[in-house]
């Protein structure tokens, strides 16, 4: 997990979920990209933010997306996120002994328009959470800063803000995340992707 | 997939014998300096791994009218090392009839933690006081003894929950506006309050309680803010 | 005889350590240090600090520092990041160590260490001015650091550091590390960005540039380090010693310098 280093955050609002992640890719100490996001889009309005190994994360999201497109082609509709949690949580159970090195983060907007979020462990244990969910390297720095800024039913715009500000001012202290960071608030009718613009150290 | 046994972990044998003095009894604490004032606050939670050894174990201790010391990690170290501190500033009031000032305090615990640089108290050290022309000083160590003032700093287990939100309200970190921050002393409290309020949340070795110095020109005040006991 | 070489006091007592002296000794001229009472006491802090230990003792790192001379003296600039394990402990050290109005120290490896051994420094040379009524050499105090730090070789130290002065020979520059390595040198980038930061220093470095250009390249050299290196960042300081002392030049925060680089036009590649 502290190979690459990350960060990803999820929040619920009111009738809207965000996430977000930063755009660091690394090897150690060494940075070696900037534009590395680490979110994934999966359907119209479920997004997975996947932090740990780099390899794996671009395995794991590929596999997640091939899986979640022929669920469609069978079923000729939309996987809803509760769903897809649960597919997530199976397909990193499929590897118990030798698991992807990474932790996803989900969130979306169910057919009803219900924000759900949710984390998993790396073998696929899953965390529902009402209120916001973070993994990464810095997962603890996440935790408390959220625990302060969170607070329910934000609007769209609030949560963003709450958001960015939590993202922002935990991976400053994480050395191995940061270098820019994108959110994307989902709500009913549009997605909104915000890039923002941070230190560059 | 199931094929590779899970691997045994390492003979015990091997670790007996070493010796392993230390000890994380875990709590945070944290300082801020204000214009006139300066706030250090520790929580009283004293733990071992999963278990509580005490709910009341005070890790901010008062060393003059002006000073106020909070350490985390190994308690008996903390202590032991609070000890160490009052009896030199004893010696010192005697050898030089006055009480010893905040900075002369935080250059004198530098060393004292360096003297043990080979066996180093295991505790993490804030130092919050007012310094010569009264104003707020904080000063942050390591283990063994680099100093740095500073104007807000959190220390401990709990540490990295906190210092990103101290970053963002005290610190002004992120913001598009050239915000000033007019940190009196009744929002520095609440600051206070509430990020140990959400540290408490998710860390497991802080809890019970948290102890409030508020030290200014005209005395130390100790207000104690209950948080959760799960 | 009245001794006036204070720091000596034992000659006169026939080699016998009265109790005054041993006090003496203990309290200014020599740093004791207690040591555990194991079999082993540098294995034991050596595992102490290992990631995997349970009560583990990270002691603050990481660093991107450079100095060079040129026509106009030598330019020191370092980052002011610090981190124990991967979490930032201070985005705002002050690795530059100002021992006395004409000598700087520079601060990689451990903070303590550089710190402590540096203000130690800063003693001896200040008594060498005493005693010999004129200021110490760079070479001369490199070689007092050196030798300090040499007397604990193996024990666990982490120091890499410049000295950087002005004395009768002109700039001086010296690279000194805890294995006991001294160096003299022109050009010295420590720590775990170095390598970023002589990329930038070696291609842009010439003898006679201005002021100005000096302080422009070691501020780029510095940022590029901060830029890729993740234990490295936060403020990058800037500090030039001339004939008559060295002064601060500039602080600036990296995030400035990033968006203030990011704005201008990128030298075409060749």
């Amino acid at each position: 997990m502290e190979y690459n280093g990350g960060a990803v955050v999820a929040m619920v609002g009111k009738d809207c979920v965000a996430i977000a992640s930063d755009k660091r890719f690394g090897l150690q100490l060494l940075t070696l990209a900037t534009d590395f996001e680490k979110i994934y889009k999966m359907t119209d309005k479920c997004y997975i933010g996947l932090a740990g190994l780099a390899t794996d994360v671009q395995t794991l999201s590929q596999e997640l997306k091939l899986k979640v497109d022929l669920y469609k082609l069978r079923e000729e509709r939309e996987i809803t996120p509760k769903k897809f949690a649960h597919l997530v949580s199976s397909t990193l159970y499929d590897h118990r002994w030798g698991p992807y090195f990474c932790e996803p983060c989900i969130a979306g907007l169910d057919s009803d328009n219900k924000p759900f979020i949710c984390s998993t462990d790396l073998i696929g244990c899953i965390n529902f959470a009402k209120d916001f969910v973070v993994c990464g390297t810095t997962a603890r720095e996440l935790y408390g800063i959220c625990e302060s800024f969170w607070e329910p039913d934000l609007g769209p715009e609030e949560l963003f803000e709450v958001i960015s500000q939590s993202l922002l001012n935990a991976f400053d202290r994480d050395s191995q995340s940061g270098w820019g960071a994108v959110v994307h608030i989902i709500t009913p009718d549009k997605i909104i992707t915000r890039h923002l613009k941070t230190r560059q150290d | 997939m199931i094929s590779e046994p899970i691997p045994t972990a390492q003979p015990a044998r091997q670790m007996a014998n070493r010796f392993d003095p230390y000890e994380d009894n875990g709590g945070t604490t944290m300082a801020l300096a204000g214009e006139d004032f300066c706030i250090v606050a520790a929580d009283t939670r004293q733990s071992d791994g999963y278990h509580i050894n005490c709910r009341y174990a005070p890790k901010a201790h008062q060393l003059s009218d002006k000073t106020v010391i909070g350490t985390s990690g190994f308690y008996a170290d903390g202590i032991c090392l609070v000890k160490r501190i009052k009896q030199r500033m004893e010696w010192y009031y005697h050898q030089h009839d006055k009480v010893m000032s905040t900075p002369a305090l935080a250059q004198l615990l530098s060393v004292m933690l360096y003297q043990k640089r080979f066996f180093p108290y295991y505790c993490f050290t804030i130092l919050g006081g007012l310094d010569e022309e009264g104003k707020g000083c904080v000063f942050d160590y390591d283990s063994v003894g680099n100093v740095e003032r500073v104007k807000y700093q959190a220390e401990g287990s709990g540490k990295e929950l906190l210092q990103p939100f101290l970053d963002s309200q005290i610190g002004l970190k992120n913001r598009a506006t050239d915000d000033v921050l007019d940190l009196t002393e009744e929002k520095a409290i609440k600051i206070v309050k509430d990020a140990f309020s959400s540290v408490t949340e998710r860390d497991i070795h802080t809890g019970d309680c948290v102890e409030i110095y508020i030290i200014r020109k005209d005395g130390i005040e100790c207000e104690k803010y209950p948080l959760k006991r799960d | 005889m009245i001794n006036l070489d204070f720091l000596n006091p034992v000659e006169d007592n026939n080699g016998l350590e009265t109790e005054v002296n041993k006090e003496y000794l203990e309290n200014l001229n020599v740093p004791t240090f207690d040591i555990p009472l194991c079999n082993n006491p540098i294995e034991f802090l050596k595992h102490q600090t290992e990631a995997a230990e349970k009560c583990r003792l990270s002691i603050v790192h990481g660093t991107t520092t450079l100095a060079f001379k040129f026509k106009h003296g030598v330019i020191v600039c370092v980052d002011s990041r610090a981190t124990a394990g991967s979490y930032i402990a201070s985005q705002t050290v002050k690795k530059v160590i100002e021992i006395n109005p004409y000598l700087l120290g520079t601060m990689a490896g451990g903070a303590a260490d550089c710190s402590y051994w540096e203000r130690e420094l800063g003693r001896r040379c200040r008594l060498y001015e005493l005693r010999n009524k004129e200021r110490i050499s760079v070479a001369a105090a490199s070689k007092l650091l050196c030798n300090m730090v040499y007397s604990y070789k193996g024990m666990g130290l982490s120091m890499g550091t410049m000295i950087c002065g002005w004395d009768k020979k002109g700039p001086g520059l010296y690279y000194v590390d805890n294995d006991g390595t001294r160096l003299e040198g022109d050009l010295f980038s420590v720590g775990s960005g170095s390598t970023f930061a002589y990329g930038i220093l070696d291609s842009g470095f010439k003898y006679d540039m201005t002021p100005e250009e000096a302080y422009d390249l070691g501020q780029r050299a510095i940022y590029h380090a901060t830029f890729r290196d993740a234990a490295s960042g936060g403020i990058v300081s800037c500090y030039h010693v001339k004939q008559d002392g060295w002064t601060l030049i500039s602080r600036t925060n990296v995030k400035d310098l990033h968006y203030k680089y990011a704005e201008q036009p990128k030298a075409p590649l060749v």
